[in-house]
C-alpha cells in the first residue's frame, strides 16, 4: 500500500470542556473528491479548518506527504480554500482576485497573465475578467473564488459549504462544474457540506461526522447500501424505521417480530442481537413493492394517502403497530397497478432490510 | 406604517413648513455672515448699502489672519493623521479583540465626544503647563488629536465591523501574510471609512475653538481663535469674511467627501 498523501492523525480539538472534535483519523490519496458530511456542529468544519490552519488541534496531527502542517502557518501552506461566504477582494477586478495568490508569490507578470486567462477559462468566466465582485451573481463570485483558489496549483483544495448561499438550480450548476474541474486538474480536494445530495453526487468518498466523530467513511455506495448504524442510515437517503423484537440469527439471516406481530425471517444482520433485544428494521422507502416478488415478504398495513410525481408515485400507509412508513415503488409497471392494488399489503425483500440496535 | 408620509394629509404640508423653519433657523445666521462679509457697511449693517471685496482684500493682507488659517491647517493636518492612526489600531482591538473590558475601552475612547470641551480643556490646559506643553504645537496637537478621536474611530470601527473577516482569511490562504493581508485587502476595502475618519477628524479640529482658546499662545493662534479674538477686539467685516472662508472650507470637504464617497462605493 503506498503512503498516504494526506494523512489526518487522531485530530482532536476541544474549546473549553466542550470536544468538537474526537480524534478524527483519515488517511486521504492523492486526487481523491473526499466529503466531510453531518449535521451542523458534528465538528467537520472544525476538522478542514485545522488543515487550512486556522484552528490549531488540541492533539493529533495533519501529515501532507508525510511531512507536519501544523508548525507551518496559514499562509505558507499553499492549501487552496473557497469559503462558505463570498471572499472575493470587493476592490479588486476578478483577473485581479486571481492574480492576488501569485502576486504575493512574486511569480513574473508575463506567467501572472498566462495563469489568470488559464484559471478563468477552466471556470468559464473568460468574459468578465475586468468586472468587480459586485457586478457579479453568488455563482460567479463562488467560480471566481475557485479560480482564486486554483491558480497556485495547491496539492490540496478545501471547500467549506461553498454553494449554501445559492439556489437549488445554480446548485446543482455549479457541483456539474466542480466535478468537471476535479476531473480536469487532478487536485485532491477535501470537501465540507451538510446537504447529503451534494456529497452524493460529488464526492469518491464520504466521512459521515456525528458529534466530532467519523461515524463511517467509504463511496457513496457504501454508505447508502451498507450503512454502518442507524444514524448513517437515517442521515443518507430516506429510511423507514420499524421497531421490532429479535428472535434468532442463523447463517447471517435474523428472524425478527414487528410491533405488529408480524414475523419476518431473513434480514439481513450486520451485527449480533441477544434474543429478545429491542431492535429497529430499517426499509429503504425505493425497497417496498406494491406487488409481490418471489423473495419478498408481506406487511399488512393501511394506505393513508397517495400522491403522483410524475416519474413515480409516493405512498404513505401505517403499519398495524401504528408506525408510517414512506413508500416510493420504483418500476413503471408498479407506477401503473398501484391504483388497482387494493391497498391493504405491502412487499419489501428482506435482504435489502437492515437491523440495528433500538 | 402609522407615520407614513404619503398618508399625512394636511400634515404634511406643516410637516415641511416646520422642517424648513428648523433648517432656516439654522443655516441663516450663517447666510447673513457671508452675505455681510461682502457688504461695505463698516459697521455690519443689513441690509448694506453697497458690496465690495475689501474685506476679503484686508484679511488676505494681513499676515496674522494668513498665519492664524496656516496655523488650523497645519494642526488641523497632522491631529487628523494621527487620530486616523491611533483610530485605526483602537478599532482593530475594539472590533477583532476578545478581552475583558472592551466595551469600557471604547466608551473611554469615545469620550472626548460627550464631556463638555471646557471641563477637558481646563484639565487638559493644567495638565500641559505642569509639563510645559501649554501654548506649544505639540499641546496643540495632543489636545486635537483627543478630540478628533472618537470621530476617527466611529466611521473606522464601523467599517470595519461591515467587513467580512473570512475575507481576510481567504487572503491569508492564498499566501498572504497576516499583515499583508491587511494592507492590501483589509484596509483598501474599509478606504471609505478611513477616508471619512480623516476628514471627520480634520474639521474637528479645524472648527475647534474652546479648546484652542486656552492651548493658544501668542505667536500660536488658529482661526477660529483669531476670530474670537477679534471679535471682542473690533468687530470688523474682516472677520466676516474670515468666518465665511472657515465655512466655505468646511463646506468643501463635505462636499468632496460625498463626491468621493459615491463614487468608491460603486
Amino acid at each position: 500500500m503506498t503512503r498516504p498523501f494526506l494523512s489526518i492523525r487522531a485530530v482532536r480539538k476541544t474549546f473549553g470542556a466542550f470536544v468538537a472534535v474526537h480524534d478524527v483519523t483519515i488517511d486521504v490519496p492523492k486526487g481523491e473528491f473526499l466529503t466531510f458530511l453531518g449535521p451542523s456542529g458534528s465538528g467537520k468544519s472544525t476538522t478542514l479548518y485545522a488543515i487550512a490552519g486556522f484552528q490549531d488541534p488540541s492533539s493529533g496531527d495533519v501529515l501532507l506527504e508525510d511531512r507536519s502542517l501544523l508548525s507551518v502557518p496559514p499562509h505558507k501552506r499553499n492549501i487552496g480554500m473557497v469559503f462558505q461566504r463570498y471572499t472575493l477582494f470587493p476592490h479588486l477586478s476578478v483577473a485581479e482576485n486571481v492574480a492576488f495568490p501569485l502576486r504575493v508569490r512574486r511569480r513574473p507578470d508575463g506567467e501572472i497573465k498566462r495563469k489568470v486567462a488559464d484559471m478563468l477559462a477552466l471556470v468559464r468566466l473568460e468574459n468578465f475578467a475586468d468586472r468587480h465582485p459586485g457586478a457579479l451573481s453568488g455563482g460567479q463570485q463562488q467560480r471566481v473564488a475557485l479560480a482564486r483558489a486554483l491558480a497556485y496549483d495547491p496539492p490540496i483544495l478545501l471547500m467549506d459549504e461553498p454553494l449554501s448561499a445559492l439556489d437549488k438550480k445554480l446548485r446543482q450548476e455549479i457541483q456539474a462544474e466542480i466535478r468537471r474541474i476535479h476531473r480536469e486538474t487532478g487536485v485532491t480536494i477535501l470537501y465540507v457540506t451538510h446537504d447529503q445530495e451534494e456529497a452524493l453526487h460529488l464526492s469518491d468518498r464520504i466521512a459521515l461526522f456525528r458529534e466530532g466523530r467519523i461515524e463511517q467513511i467509504g463511496t457513496g455506495e457504501d454508505l447508502y447500501l451498507r450503512p454502518a448504524s442507524e444514524f448513517v442510515a437515517g442521515f443518507i437517503g430516506n429510511s423507514n424505521f420499524l421497531p421490532a423484537e429479535h428472535l434468532q440469527t442463523a447463517d447471517g439471516a435474523s428472524t425478527i417480530r414487528l410491533a405488529g406481530g408480524s414475523i419476518v425471517t431473513g434480514v439481513k444482520a450486520t451485527t449480533s442481537f441477544g434474543q429478545g433485544q429491542n431492535v429497529r428494521l430499517m426499509v429503504r422507502p425505493e425497497a417496498f413493492r406494491l406487488t409481490p416478488t418471489p423473495t419478498s415478504v408481506a406487511l399488512a398495513v393501511e394506505i393513508v394517502d397517495t400522491a403522483f410525481f410524475g416519474d413515480r408515485r409516493r405512498v404513505v400507509a401505517r403499519t398495524a403497530g401504528g408506525d408510517e412508513i414512506d413508500v416510493r415503488p420504483t418500476s413503471d409497471a408498479e407506477v401503473g397497478d398501484s391504483t388497482a392494488t387494493s391497498g391493504q399489503r405491502i412487499f419489501f425483500d428482506p435482504a435489502s432490510a437492515f437491523l440495528f440496535p433500538a | 406604517m402609522l407615520l407614513d408620509y404619503d398618508r399625512l394629509g394636511w400634515l404634511r404640508v406643516a410637516l415641511v413648513g416646520f422642517t424648513a423653519a428648523v433648517a432656516a433657523f439654522l443655516l441663516l445666521p450663517v447666510v447673513f455672515i457671508v452675505l455681510l462679509s461682502f457688504g461695505s457697511s463698516r459697521w455690519l449693517a443689513f441690509p448694506p448699502p453697497g458690496w465690495t471685496l475689501k474685506w476679503y482684500q484686508q484679511l488676505l493682507a494681513d499676515p496674522t489672519w494668513i498665519d492664524a488659517a496656516l496655523t488650523s491647517a497645519r494642526i488641523a493636518a497632522m491631529a487628523a493623521i494621527l487620530a486616523v492612526v491611533i483610530g485605526l489600531f483602537a478599532s482593530f482591538s475594539l472590533v477583532r479583540g476578545e478581552f475583558r473590558g472592551r466595551q469600557v475601552l471604547r466608551g473611554l475612547l469615545l469620550m472626548p465626544m460627550v464631556l463638555p470641551v471646557v471641563v477637558f480643556a481646563i484639565a487638559i490646559y493644567a495638565f500641559f503647563l505642569r509639563i510645559g506643553l501649554a501654548g506649544t504645537t505639540v499641546g496643540f496637537v495632543i489636545a486635537h488629536t483627543i478630540l478628533a478621536l472618537p470621530f476617527a474611530i466611529i466611521p473606522i470601527t464601523a467599517a470595519l465591523e461591515g467587513f467580512d473577516k473570512s475575507i481576510e482569511d481567504a487572503a491569508i490562504v492564498c499566501g498572504a501574510s497576516p499583515l499583508q493581508a491587511r494592507l492590501r485587502i483589509t484596509l483598501p476595502s474599509i478606504r471609505i471609512g478611513i477616508f471619512s475618519a480623516a476628514i471627520f477628524s480634520f474639521l474637528a479640529s479645524w472648527d475647534e475653538v474652546v479648546v484652542a482658546i486656552f492651548m493658544a499662545s501668542p505667536t500660536l493662534q488658529t482661526l477660529p481663535v483669531k476670530i474670537w479674538g477679534s471679535l471682542r477686539a473690533d468687530l470688523s467685516p474682516v472677520v466676516a469674511a474670515a468666518s465665511s472662508l472657515l465655512v466655505g472650507l468646511t463646506l468643501c470637504l463635505m462636499i468632496v467627501t460625498a463626491l468621493l464617497r459615491r463614487k468608491l462605493s460603486t
